[in-house]
């Protein structure tokens, strides 16, 4: 039991670890020192000085990835890939910028209210591929990329015509009203009480998975559908479920970067997080304090890339995105390497058996 | 002159704390039949797949024709003319025979499709071994699939065959031809090996006889000179019953009945043809029949969610036809599947997740909106004490157990909560003779406790020992009831293939 859990910990560490000095050597060959790089990259991803310490800037972008990240492992959880997070994302913003910016009514009831809209919404757009998949056998992948597609398009529109705030350059939506706007810990930061709400949801999300019997059905359908069905448990149900509350939850997160960070919405407005969403599920190993460590970690590497590299050492920060790339490289090739870890394991382990006894 | 020379071969898995080899050591010789035996997690598997190059041995030296040999891979092992039948076949349902059989072994890229059913032909005709090239993998029978597994090891000149348990999977009547085609490839030179639980089928095949307990060498017997009690005892080290003992059976109320089901297949075949039995308290109802005659598809409308066309299932007088498999289980029914692998049990989940599938919304189960972990572990570490399950801890994984271990998990789960309704099918295929000693006696035990039990198998000796009335499946429907003194082996086998008069 313990190996099964260190090769758990060691595969994504390891993963992490060959993806850094891979991308060192790549930065080796531009003639630019590999420690300075890395140096960087630890100060301006991680580090606390400047006027709006890194860290916390850091903290703040990891916050939608936790919860974009939290969806795409409730779909792995009950053993569908499912890619639909980006476009319950955007789904999810969107109610939420109409919503912040047409309403009038005092901000401890409008709040929830908008997050509760936001997330009722991306729970429906969600429940059409995961019905889609039950009922009719429809392939999630194939429908998830439609869906996103089509949440992307009508974000287009609306931000080019019925929401469209003025004529200027860019087609965005009104400013939200001020009083909806998420309290941030450290102003600039981005980091503030959505941070805190999606940690809560982690927990939560652990405590459901593990030590509920509600969770022992996901897990259970999810790893053995046959098995789950052959004990009674209703498979359909509980995928419908649990693909709707991952998509309430990718709403969520679209919600409250409306709401904590941008207070509007814009045209490009999905960069990807969705996507991200199921790199940080992966390498998180499907596992909620995995979700939250792998978010912080590609948070800060992009955000050291974005503001050390590229600033102070004209590296472009493409590099990060490389960085990240090849991490989740290795984590695909890990079968190659696999073998060879757990020999490495069980013969340390052997070596304590005998120093034992 | 020996073939294979195995020399103090040790092998310890860490995760599971298994010594799996333990100093073994004998040889097998050139051109004979060589049969392993031995309980489940006896090691047999594990020695195999070192010897095929797909587990390494921590200390021991493996010699093949007397010279000493390292095996890192199968192509090693293959390179060195030893090949391996796995007991679940790793084949790819879209290919057609043809390409399963030559995959991996083209030299050219392209080779045409002709010269590839013609290069199968001929070695299916040398063999004597025939199969059509271009039948595509998943329309085969399970036999026709072992088949292909030993043409592809044939066509790449392998000498030493290996066949890790090649009858589990057969039904009692494939069995006798694929026995003469061990004969016939040992006539023609080749070194065979085979695993098997079935000891009668063992000496009737084998020139010789190695047994293994608890991952070490018990010893090599000639086949002519030794007998299934000796064998059964070598293997679990005490005497074993081979045949269990059994009380009359006194029967209670009906409680389950059957009454004139009929169900169709998708494209309107008839599968089940109105069948209709009972099974009452405290006796054992065997359902007996060469497997494909409907035994299934009456197991599926029993205890899975299967649309009956036309009549009524009751389990203690409720209806329970159109009703879903969690709703028969609380009508009192519990299951024992024939797949334990697939879908009696989730291998890759722990003993403890296992233990607990049906139960997961029980209240006693539960401490407020959480599962209470650790009523549930006292509860799993009870299982494995009264079920002598070896080889996991609670936490443990159950892919690691050996077959007969997995079956005892499903038993202990499935009997639990003491059933009204039992049903089990095929519950001793891939076990050894100490294991089917003590599912056996389990299932007996559950019947004098009052349970009904309703048995499923193809294997007649087991429907023999343990029913108390028998039901034979033919083509869709029961073709006849046995009760008493008419259960015997003539009776059962003459309803089995469809004669009525079977029984006066
Ligand atoms: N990959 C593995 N990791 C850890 N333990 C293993 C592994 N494979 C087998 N074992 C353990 O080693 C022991 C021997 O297993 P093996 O599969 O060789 O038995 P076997 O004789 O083939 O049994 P069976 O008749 O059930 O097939 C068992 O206790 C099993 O739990
Ligand atoms: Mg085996």
């Amino acid at each position: 039991m313990k190996k099964i859990k260190a090769i758990n910990l060691a595969m994504p560490v390891s993963a992490i670890i060959l993806g850094v000095i891979a991308s060192m050597l790549l930065i080796a060959l531009t003639g630019v020192s590999p420690l300075s790089v890395l140096e960087t990259l630890l100060k301006d991803g991680f580090g606390l000085s400047g006027k709006v310490a890194p860290l916390f800037m850091t903290l703040g972008t990891s916050t939608p990835l936790m919860l974009t990240g939290l969806a795409a492992m409730l779909g792995f959880k009950v053993g569908v890939f499912s890619i639909a997070q980006e476009g319950q994302y955007v789904m999810g913003a969107i109610i939420a910028a109409w919503l912040g910016a047409s309403l009038n009514l005092p901000s401890p009831i409008a709040v929830p209210m908008i997050m509760i809209l936001s997330m009722a919404v991306a729970a429906l757009y969600g429940l059409i591929p995961a019905l889609l998949k039950v009922k009719l056998g429809v392939n999630e992948i194939i429908s998830s990329i439609m869906m996103n597609n089509i949440a992307a398009y009508v974000l287009e529109y609306l931000v080019a015509f019925p929401m469209r705030a003025d004529a200027g350059q860019k087609a965005q939506s009104a400013v939200i009203n001020r009083d909806y706007w998420l309290y941030q810990f450290v102003y600039g930061s981005r980091w503030g009480i959505s941070f805190v709400i999606a940690v809560v949801l982690l927990i939560v999300a652990y405590f459901v998975i593990f030590k509920t019997g509600k969770g022992y059905k996901v897990r259970m359908v999810g790893q053995n559908i046959n098995f789950a069905s052959y004990g009674g448990i209703r498979s359909d149900k509980v995928i419908i479920t649990t693909l709707t509350t991952g998509a309430a939850i990718a709403g969520l997160a679209g919600c409250m970067e409306v709401l904590g960070n941008y207070h509007r919405i814009m045209t490009g407005f999905s960069s990807g997080l969705g996507f991200d969403g199921l790199s940080v599920a992966m390498l998180g190993m499907s596992h909620p304090a995995g979700v939250f460590i792998v978010s912080i970690l590609l948070a800060g590497i992009r955000q050291g890339a974005q503001l050390g590299l590229q600033i102070s050492l004209s590296v472009p920060r493409e590099l990060g995105a490389v960085l990240i790339a090849l991490v989740i490289l290795f984590v695909a090739v890990s079968d190659v390497y696999r073998p060879a870890l757990e020999r490495l394991l069980s013969r340390k382990e052997r070596k304590n058996r005998r120093k034992e006894g | 002159m020996n073939a294979i020379t195995f020399e103090n071969i040790s092998k310890y898995y860490p995760s599971t704390e298994v010594q799996a080899s333990d100093n073994v050591s004998f040889s097998i010789r050139k051109g004979e039949i060589h049969a392993i035996c031995g309980e489940n997690g006896a090691g047999k598997s594990t020695l195999m797949n070192i010897l095929f190059g797909l587990e390494r041995m921590d200390s021991g030296r493996i010699l093949i024709n007397e010279e000493e040999v390292t095996l890192r891979n199968a192509s090693d092992a293959l390179a060195h003319g030893i090949g391996m039948v796995h007991q679940h076949f790793k084949l790819v349902p879209s290919f057609t025979v043809a390409e399963s059989i030559l995959l991996g072994t083209e030299e050219k890229p392209f080779i045409s499709k002709k010269s590839e059913v013609e290069a199968v032909r001929e070695l299916s005709e040398k063999y004597s071994l025939p199969i059509d090239p271009s039948a595509l993998i998943d329309t085969l029978p399970v036999g026709m699939l072992q088949r292909v597994e030993i043409l592809k090891m044939l066509i790449r000149n392998v000498e030493i065959l290996i066949l890790d348990e090649p009858t589990a999977v057969l039904t009692p009547n494939e069995v006798g031809p694929f026995l003469d085609t061990l004969r016939n490839l040992k006539e023609r030179g080749k070194t065979i090996i085979f695993i098997s639980h079935k000891l009668q089928e063992v000496l009737d095949a084998s020139d010789r006889i190695t047994v293994m307990r608890k991952g070490k060498f018990i010893g090599t017997k000639e086949s002519k000179e030794t007998n299934i009690y000796e064998l059964a005892d070598m293997m679990v080290g005490r005497k074993v019953l081979l045949s269990v003992d059994k009380k009359p059976s006194v029967p209670g109320e009906t409680i389950l009945s059957v009454e004139n089901i009929n169900v169709t297949s998708s494209s309107g075949l008839k599968i089940l043809d109105n069948v209709s039995f009972s099974v009452r308290r405290g006796e054992i109802y065997g359902i007996a029949g060469v497997s494909g005659n409907g035994q299934e598809a009456l197991i599926k409308a029993i205890a899975g969610e299967v649309q009956v066309r036309s009549g009524v299932i009751r389990i203690s007088g409720k209806e329970v036809q159109n009703l879903s498999v969690e709703q028969k289980r609380k009508a009192g029914m519990a299951y024992v599947p024939e797949d334990r692998v697939h879908v009696g049990l989730n291998v890759e989940a722990s003993l403890l997740d296992n233990s607990l599938l049906g139960y997961e919304d029980e209240k006693c189960f539960k401490k407020g909106m959480f599962l209470d972990e650790k009523k549930l572990r006292e509860r799993a570490e009870k299982m494995i004490s009264d079920y002598q399950i070896y080889g996991s801890s609670v936490d443990g994984l159950v892919s690691k157990l050996s077959g007969g271990n997995m079956q005892k998990v499903v038993l202990a789960r499935e009997f639990e909560h003491v059933p009204d309704l039992l049903i089990v099918e095929q519950p001793v295929r891939g076990l050894d003779v100490g294991s089917i000693e003590f599912v056996h006696k389990a299932i007996i035990e559950e019947r004098d406790k009052g349970t009904a039990v309703l048995l499923v198998s193809v294997e007649l000796d087991e429907i023999l020992s343990l029913s108390d009335r028998v039901g034979v499946m033919y083509s869709g429907s029961l073709a006849g009831e046995l009760s008493g003194d008419e259960i015997n082996e003539t009776n059962i086998a003459l309803l089995m293939v469809g004669k009525k008069g079977g029984v006066e």
